[in-house]
């Protein structure tokens, strides 16, 4: 009879079977009826909308659900062969990582050594053990640079980092991550991803990653778990996750996919690399996009050219389109960290028109939202000056920050309160209680509460600023939020958004601010800056590589497929 | 914004020893400063910890100390000036004052409150270094053997006392940003909206530390019959001590004997009422000497020069490429031996 070290080691990393469950006072399953089976090695992509059960699956996978939210809970779930529905999340922590969204909630200890040590020293390993794990788990992920350094001190990638290495130190069967790259710029989220898959290929780890940007790890993945509703909906291989996405909902296609989907390519590609080597095949390849002369060609082909678009806002017929919304001229910006003042923003001159839509782009660190808070008086300049002649709203990381009451009608009251309400599409859950409400609705909630009182005409903020708007949202509530952007600069602000985003910056801007520590190193079109790099690029300008075309409409025109 | 009190790791030595030898080191400091009325000693001790500080590199703890401290010490200069009419010489009568009744200040007064707040200031500036420079993990895992569970919680405590911070900064910053039609955010609501995140933010942490495997039973320690085994373990299982422990350990003993030979040789000679009585004397003057030497324990020496080779076997533009390639060279050097064939030449030399 085999022992229990070698059932384990034989065993599925992950087995469900049946699972349902339904949290505390909640009125709906959040999972229902749930069967699935990780091999051991297997690197499996969770794919899903908001809310529909990719959390709770994953918090049942490492025992937080239920043994630590409680709730009513059915079926079976094994971990390696351990019943994680009769063993706590302790015990599962020998055999499963769990690596959640905010990795500031995650961090339990002064300093990165001590945490990536805990799990460790929890279970009672000598310092000696600990040590050598300790330095093994920082020279693989490259972090042992951070471990004398304060949790505090760390940028969100590498916490996020130290969170996967705390997760990893006991050498897990399995790794849990829940949408990991959500708070990261391209850079590091495309770093975080394939060093998972080394870590899959060179450990043998089994991963389950849960993610909204699918453009960024399906081909990274052996299979794809396609959740909705709380039910798995699609569970296979990543080619046929497209083609299933592709009928089912659309909203889980990745922009690739979405392209060969508009030009009417089969097979559709799992990545970047897939989708050239396709388009390489194709008779004739792929020509320069038509009316190339300038970039935006392709763009103009389908919803006119974003540099015209520039040019057109720049001398609109309405004086007020014209004027600036927000002017930084020599703007030199510090701030402490660690005991020494260090420049965030390092003479910056840039000028914001209303009516302009405006993403404001940089890896981590690049000064986007100091900008944006030195804009909105929060933090000091110390050489040159900002000026918001119209005033600013500036919609910070946290909607929930905003949210201090109850009832969303005592957040807003009155006939300016309404009238806030209405602009953002919120005046049916004026009774409601905040918390009760959707991310996508939160948010925009927070924004009326920025906007409240100057909704209208000349009132209405001269600069809308929103910093890493998207970050959880799936693409239906991106696109809600595309045309509340939208529909902000046509009543004459001008609208900044900082973001990592580039599919998003792809979809509601028109002109593109890169950032790099502290300077502008990049201000164009959208379609000249977002396919004219490498990272802060769209999949579709990776794949096809011609300027100015960034958006799968836009390169299903170059594909020469029919018209969306 | 980060805390200046907030743990900063170094390699300096202070950061380096153990947390029972810093402890003792900066304990012995706040003894003196509890044992001691004296100015000229106190002000030696506050001397140590500012000097010991900045040598920490704890620089802005020790600033921001000093600030809290030193208004803390004038706050109670001042109360205790308005609360206590003893003393002979009174500076000036201000009368009937509702609850405290006739005012008198006098200069023994003041005098008693300064001692008062030069001590609390003494304590206020330990207080910081200890906090910038003594790694509050590895106090709580020392402690942790006497009160597991407590000393997690404590761990828990003091990971959310920060980010509660950060949290109270955004929402200040997020109640600057409501539009002029919005309710404004008002402390009340801000504080409650605080404790719920507060709340919201420890599950979280709660979470992690399960999944860390804090509940888990402690593993319990084997009892072995043989001495040696017992040691071995123990010796596995204890953090590696640091050079500098000894270092700590001595002058905290040294401080302490002398505080305790001080007071013994008429070193603290100080009484404030009914006249102000402050004797300087050469034992005070000592002690207050050597706790200001005692502030140059954190020192670390710079490292000695590398021994190399014999002048001869090198060439002397190899001292000029510095001591690391000069070492390589000369170790490359002996390695080959005098009669192998000459080193060739770097590209682009």
């Amino acid at each position: 009879m085999p022992d229990l070290a070698t059932h384990r080691a034989t065993a599925p990393a992950l087995a469900v079977e049946g699972l349902g469950y339904r949290y505390p006072q909640a009125d709906r399953d959040s999972l229902l009826d749930v069967a699935l089976e990780i091999s051991p090695g297997e690197l499996v992509l969770l794919a899903g909308r908001s809310a529909s059960g990719k959390s709770t699956l994953l918090r049942a996978a490492c025992g937080l659900v239920p043994h630590f939210h409680g709730g009513e809970i059915s079926g079976r779930i094994e971990v390696a062969g351990i019943d994680a529905l009769a063993t706590g999340p302790g015990e599962l922590a020998s055999v499963v990582g769990y690596v959640a969204q905010d990795p500031e909630t995650q961090v339990v200890s002064t300093t990165v050594a001590a945490e990536i040590g805990l799990p460790l020293e929890m279970r009672g390993d000598p310092p000696s053990t600990r040590a050598r794990a300790v330095e093994e788990v920082a020279l693989a992920l490259a972090i042992p640079h951070l471990l004398d350094r304060t949790a505090d001190s760390l940028s969100g990638g590498e916490l996020q980092r130290v969170a996967l290495a705390a997760a990893l130190v006991t050498r897990p069967q399995l790794v849990l991550l829940d949408e990991p790259t959500s708070q990261l710029d391209p850079v590091a989220g495309d770093e975080l991803i394939w060093l998972l898959r080394r870590l899959n290929e060179e450990w043998g780890v089994s991963i389950l990653l849960a993610e909204h940007r699918l453009e960024r790890c399906l081909a990274a993945a052996d299979r794809v778990i396609a959740m909705a509703a709380g039910a798995i909906a699609f569970d296979g291989p990543p080619r046929d996750f497209l083609a299933w996405a592709q009928d089912a909902d659309p909203a889980l296609e990745t922009p690739a996919a979405r392209l060969f989907s508009l030009a009417d390519v089969n097979p559709l590609p799992i990545g970047v690399r897939d989708a050239r080597a396709r388009i390489a095949s194709m008779e004739g390849g792929v020509g320069p996009p038509p009316h190339s002369t300038c970039f935006g060609g392709a763009a103009g082909a389908v919803r006119g050219s974003d540099a015209e678009e520039v040019q057109a806002v720049r001398r609109g017929s309405d004086s007020s389109l014209r004027r600036p919304s927000l002017t930084a001229k020599g703007l030199w910006v510090e701030l402490l960290r660690l005991d020494e003042a260090h420049d965030v923003l390092r003479g910056i001159e840039l000028t914001v028109r209303r009516g302009e839509r405006v993403a404001l782009m940089g890896r981590n660190g690049a000064g986007k939202s100091t900008l944006l808070r030195a804009a909105a008086g929060l933090v000091e300049s110390v050489g040159g000056k900002i000026d918001v002649p119209g005033g600013i709203a500036l919609l910070t990381q946290n909607p929930s920050d905003y949210l201090v009451r109850e009832r969303v009608g005592d957040e807003l009251p009155g006939g300016q309160g309404q009238a806030a309400l209405r602009l953002v599409g919120l005046e049916h859950v004026a009774d409601s209680d905040p918390r009760d409400l959707s991310g996508g609705e939160r948010q925009r909630l927070a924004l009326a509460i920025t906007l409240a009182g100057r909704t209208d005409g000349e009132a209405l903020p001269g600069l809308v600023a929103l910093d890493e708007p998207t970050r959880g949202m799936d693409r239906t509530r991106k696109a809600d939020l595309v045309a509340l952007i939208g529909d902000l600069a046509e009543r004459g602000a001008g609208v900044v958004v900082a973001t990592h985003d580039v599919e998003f910056a792809a979809e509601f801007a028109e002109r593109v601010v890169l950032l790099g520590d502290g300077v502008v190193i990049a201000d164009g079109p959208a379609a000249e800056v977002l396919s004219g790099g490498w990272y802060f690029a769209t999949e579709v300008a990776r794949v096809l590589d011609l300027p100015g075309v960034v958006t799968p409409e836009q390169g299903a025109v170059v594909l020469g497929g029919p018209m969306p | 914004m980060r805390s200046p009190f907030a743990y900063t790791p170094r390699r300096g030595p202070l950061q380096s020893a153990s947390p029972a030898a810093a402890v003792a080191y900066l304990g012995a400091l706040v003894v003196v400063a509890f044992l001691y009325s004296s100015p000229l000693v106190l002000i030696g001790a506050g001397a140590a910890a500012v000097l010991a500080g900045l040598l920490a590199g704890a620089r802005s703890a020790v600033r921001a100390g000093l600030r809290m401290g030193l208004s803390l010490a004038l706050l109670i200069v001042a109360i205790n000036a308005l609360v206590v009419s003893r003393g002979e010489t009174v500076l000036a009568r201000l009368g009937e004052w509702p609850l405290l009744g006739q005012v008198d200040v006098t200069a023994e007064a003041i005098a008693a409150g300064a001692s008062i707040g030069l001590r609390a200031a003494v304590v206020m500036v330990v207080a910081s270094v200890y906090s910038a420079c003594v790694d509050p993990d590895r106090v709580l895992r020392a402690l942790r053997p006497l009160a597991g569970r407590s000393a997690l919680t404590a761990t828990l405590v003091s990971r959310l006392v920060p980010v509660a911070a950060a949290d109270a900064t955004r929402l200040r910053d997020a109640a600057q940003l409501r539009g002029p039609g919005a309710a404004a955010g008002g402390w009340s609501p801000l504080l409650r909206r605080l404790l719920a995140g507060s709340f919201d933010r420890s599950v979280d942490v709660a979470a992690t530390l399960e999944l860390r495997g804090y509940a888990l039973e402690q593993p319990r320690r084997r009892r072995s019959r043989r001495p040696a085994a017992a040691a071995a373990r123990r010796a596995r299982s204890a953090e590696p001590r640091s050079r500098f422990d000894a270092r700590f350990y001595a002058i905290a003993a040294a401080i302490l004997i002398a505080a305790i030979a001080g007071k013994a040789l008429g070193a603290d000679d100080v009484h404030t009422y009914p006249t102000i009585h402050v004797a300087l004397g050469p034992a005070a003057v000592a002690l207050s000497t050597l706790l200001i030497a005692s502030g140059l324990a954190p020192l670390r020496r710079p490292p000695a020069r590398r021994r190399t080779l014999a002048p001869s076997a090198l060439s002397s533009d190899m001292y000029e490429k510095g001591t690391a390639t000069a070492g390589r060279e000369a170790a490359a050097l002996a390695l080959r031996g005098p009669a192998s064939a000459p080193l060739p030449e770097a590209p682009g030399a």
